[in-house]
């Protein structure tokens, strides 16, 4: 009896010391901005919350793809402000957001003298443009800022139907007057969080297409940052 | 939580405080095995890890299904999606190959054979090898070989075992037993039926869809004469799935209703002959057709429609030579011949063909009582990809009778599947994407761009070749200990490098931004681990066996990038930083740790069984989009199964058992679709056995 006793004691001791060594501990995120748009400046660093681009109105009956307005959101870097829609055809606005679309303000575009290309690397660790850099130019639909998923700013997962900004992409970008500025995206659904993978897909197309980004504007038109 | 399972658990072991002496041994090491060298040697002279299941475990254990059992086996993980698959060492389920009688099952979804399919009802023992075993049998032997031995006649017996349970669950067996002369019969027939279930109780689809399944399994076993035998066996396994989709948009649902059914038939005819005491030699002709069919009726669009059938024909000879006491060789060639048509491919007429021909060699070598060699190749030349050559060199080591030690190395391969080769899918309902097969996605994409369909290339595009086999090298290092006359610990540690790992990639564009996917040879991972299991008699009528598998796994790619700096991830804001080396946690659906434990009370009619099962955290979704699989990425939750189960066998050949599986009703719907919640059953059977006495039980 007491033998048995401590054999099981042992086993079951050795079982549940595996268990407990594989417990885990979760962090969680800060939602204190629940949609509202929303611009700071800390430095030389500006943060943009909630920049609605383009959100979903309804979903296409026969092909079942949401659709929007259609229209881009567009945002001058050196006021930190968003440009009416209807000044498209100026060089008041640096970039443009509609879906996962980045547009800026050259070529098929805008009338700007803009550009960008996509650095692998951190937002801090980003210094300066370096002079062998290719800028390049949106000729729709292929943007400088690639579109599709892991080409250019983002990842789409498609069993769970969410967007995650690839971390470790800075958005290098020539402005419409030629200034420079680095950005980089932090979160693509309302209040900088993204769903649950367990969330409807109700839930994930009505809280999608609120950019959430920070930058650094270089207004002298240095390449330093 | 957990304080809760050990308490219950506790009572049950109180509750089952029925003491007695220690009387037998565990006697594993004089165990005869067949898979892990295609010849009949005890487990203790065998070089490479291998575990056994006997009916007796299947029983106790009230399995129905392949995948029941092997749920409950340390280091095989089921996973889900296009069936219940088995993972080994760490390795996919495209990479364990799965016998019956020591012939391949076919009718592989995405690489996956469904475990559901196979009943257990007639299986006198399941042999599980370790490590790779391409050197004996080829293609799909990367990860292992699990070998379903099937019930051989000996006597005259008829057994009968009917199971009722939760779920409206039905399982009915009959095994029949006959020597009609010189001409040894076994017959055997199943019917298995379930509603299935589901996890949202107001919702049209189940979880586990309703469903039917037969098996008719009929062996004859003829001496031609006292040194020629016969033996032939036919199979055929019937299922049918009923699917019931509803599908939500903008507020309206769209019903869809279907079946999806599988029928696998088995014709297996093998012809041994000893020519003499020291060469015996078989010949076997073998033939299995998977047939798929899956249609879906939607009220509104067009039916969705899945048309699938695989031919495999094999002809094998394998002979043994004992050149002396210390030195036997076996030599095995064999030609195989396979096709499939589908709906999957560019045209359902068109017959896709592949054949193989190959030749293996092992050489047993015994320099002293204590040591064991085993040295073999095998070659197998493919017609529709590269060639293979798999070599292997397995060592055992005997100090003394009650240590074994074994280490052993080798190739396994797993040839790229007509999927891989052929598949023609374009998916028109998400986002109109379309994957081509190697062979044809050049000769594809290149007639779309004729028609000015194509917007860009990708570079892997030029990258598209013939295909080669996925390779791996194994190595298995363990040792297995009769610690004391009623104890045993084996230990085993192994690695597996991958080379080659087929994946898909894109190739090109179209205008309309859809992607174009193909087959490349890309990816290069490793998987490696220690596996222990501990088993002690520590009453008459008492046994407790545990055991624990650790593993680690990694895409070599992606911890060159992260070591390069190339891999970022986020932090609680949002905000990119660096990804440590130590945040990488491999490769996905892998737990690191897994362990069973099973407390069993048994004595010559009565037994109660209690086995817990557990398994940790495994990474299912790559939250920060950076591409791997790290900790700050979602998993799912680790969790622990209890199964229970009790029952008795009475002198007049009636036996009864009844029990409850996963008795803390744990689910979670996202990561583990395919597990039953709590589910109870009752089942009573009946053996007779003519021309010897009665109620022998678990034979």
């Amino acid at each position: 009896m007491k033998q048995t006793i401590k054999h099981l004691a042992v086993a079951v001791l050795l079982f549940s010391t595996v268990i407990i060594a594989c417990k885990k501990t979760d962090t969680s995120i800060d939602t204190s901005n629940n949609g509202t748009f929303k611009v700071y400046t800390e430095g030389n660093v500006t943060t943009v919350q909630n920049l609605m681009a383009d959100t979903i109105l309804g979903i296409n009956p026969i092909t079942f793809q949401p659709y929007g307005s259609g229209k881009f959101t567009f945002f001058n870097l050196a006021t930190g402000q968003i440009v009416a829609n209807s000044d498209s055809a100026t060089n008041k606005w640096d970039i443009g957001f509609r879906g996962t679309t980045i547009i800026t303000n050259n070529g098929t575009s805008g009338p700007g003298l803009g550009g960008a290309f996509v650095q692998v690397g951190l937002f801090n660790e980003v210094a300066k443009v370096a002079t062998d850099s290719i800028i390049r130019i949106d000729n729709a639909p292929n943007f400088a800022i690639k579109i599709g998923s892991n080409k250019g700013w983002y990842v789409y997962d498609g069993p769970n139907n969410l967007i995650t900004p690839i971390p470790g992409r800075v958005l290098v970008i020539k402005t419409a007057t030629e200034k420079y500025a680095k950005v980089e995206i932090i979160n693509y659904y309302k209040g900088g969080v993204t769903p649950a993978a367990t969330a409807s897909d109700a839930v994930k197309l009505s809280q999608q297409r609120y950019f959430s980004f920070r930058y650094t504007y270089q207004a002298s038109g240095s390449t330093t940052f | 939580m957990q304080k809760k399972y050990f308490s219950f658990l506790f009572f049950l072991l109180i509750s089952q405080s029925i003491f007695g002496q220690i009387d037998s041994l565990f006697n594993n090491l004089n165990e005869i095995v067949v898979t892990a060298t295609r010849t009949e040697r005890k487990l203790g002279n065998i070089a490479v890890p291998v575990s056994i299941i006997t009916e007796k475990n299947i029983k106790q254990a009230a399995s129905l299904r392949l995948n029941d059992i092997l749920n409950e086996q340390v280091g095989l993980f089921l996973t889900s999606g296009f069936g219940v698959g088995v993972q080994m060492q760490g390795l996919n389920p495209d990479y364990t190959l799965i016998l019956l009688n020591g012939e391949p099952l076919i009718g592989r979804n995405a690489g996956v054979l469904d475990l559901n399919r196979i009943t257990v009802g007639n299986i006198q023992k399941i042999e599980i090898v370790k490590g790779p075993s391409s050197s004996l049998y080829g293609s799909e032997a990367m990860a292992g070989v699990i070998n379903i031995i099937t019930k051989q006649p000996k006597e005259n017996k008829v057994e009968t075992n009917i199971r009722y349970g939760t779920y409206n669950t039905s399982d009915a067996t009959l095994n029949i037993s006959q020597k009609i002369g010189n001409l040894s019969l076994q017959y055997f027939v199943n019917n298995y039926s379930t509603n299935g279930f589901s996890i949202r109780p107001h919702s049209v689809e189940r979880t586990v869809s309703p469903i039917w399944r037969f098996t008719n399994q009929l062996q004859l076993n003829y001496p031609l004469h006292n040194k020629t035998k016969l033996t032939v066996l036919a199979r055929y396994n019937f299922e049918n799935i009923n699917n019931k989709i509803a599908v939500t948009n903008t507020g309206n649902t769209t019903y869809s209703d279907g079946f999806e059914q599988h029928k696998d038939f088995n014709l297996n005819t093998v012809l041994t002959h000893q020519f003499n005491k020291n060469i015996s030699s078989n010949v076997r002709l073998y033939h299995a057709q998977f047939n798929s069919i899956q249609d879906l009726k939607a009220a509104s669009t067009k039916n969705y429609f899945d048309y699938f059938l695989q031919n495999f024909y094999r002809v094998e000879n394998q002979t043994e030579f004992i050149l002396s006491s210390k030195n036997i060789i076996n030599i095995g060639a064999g030609y195989l011949f396979e096709n499939v048509r589908s709906s999957r491919y560019d045209d359902i007429n068109n017959t896709k063909k592949n054949t193989v021909g190959y030749l293996f060699v092992q050489d047993e070598f015994k320099p002293s009582e204590k040591l064991n060699i085993f040295a073999g190749f095998r070659f197998d030349n493919n017609q529709n990809y590269a060639s293979a050559f798999s070599p292997k060199l397995a060592i055992n080591y005997n100090p003394n009778k009650k240590i074994s030690i074994n280490a052993s190395v080798g190739r396994g391969f797993k040839a790229p599947d007509f999927r891989q080769l052929y598949l023609n899918f374009t998916n028109t309902a998400a986002g109109s994407y379309s994957v081509f097969g190697a062979l044809e996605a050049q000769a594809q994409v290149l007639k779309l761009d004729q028609l000015g369909q194509i917007q860009s290339y990708e570079s892997d595009f030029y990258n598209l070749s013939f295909l080669k086999p996925e390779f791996s090298t194994g190595i298995n290092i363990g040792t297995k200990i009769n610690l004391t006359t009623t104890s045993y610990l084996n230990i085993n540690l192994f690695r597996n490098d991958v080379e080659n790992l087929i994946d898909n990639r894109l190739i090109a564009n179209y205008k309309n931004g859809s992607q174009i996917f193909s087959y490349l040879n890309v990816k290069n991972a490793f998987t490696k681990g220690i596996e222990i299991n501990y088993g002690i008699k520590v009453a008459k009528y008492y046994t407790i066996s545990s055991g624990y598998q650790f593993l680690l796994t990694g895409d070599k790619q992606q911890i060159e990038s992260i070591k390069n700096g190339l891999i970022f991830t986020k932090d609680i804001n949002g905000i990119a930083r660096k990804m440590e080396l130590s945040e990488y946690y491999g490769l996905p659906n892998r737990s690191r740790n897994m362990a069973n434990l099973k407390l069993l009370f048994e004595s010559k009619y009565f037994f109660i069984n209690t086995r817990i099962i557990y398994r940790d955290k495994w990474a299912v979704a790559d939250k920060d989009g950076n591409g791997v699989y790290n900790t700050n990425d979602e998993f799912a939750n680790g969790f622990l199964q209890l199964n229970f189960s009790i029952g008795n066998q009475f002198k007049n050949g009636f036996g009864i058992q009844t029990g409850c599986d996963n008795i803390t009703n744990y689910s979670d719907i996202n990561n583990l679709p395919n597990m039953l919640g709590r589910n109870f059953y009752l089942s009573i059977n009946y053996q007779i056995t003519k021309n010897k006495k009665q109620n022998e039980t678990n034979n």
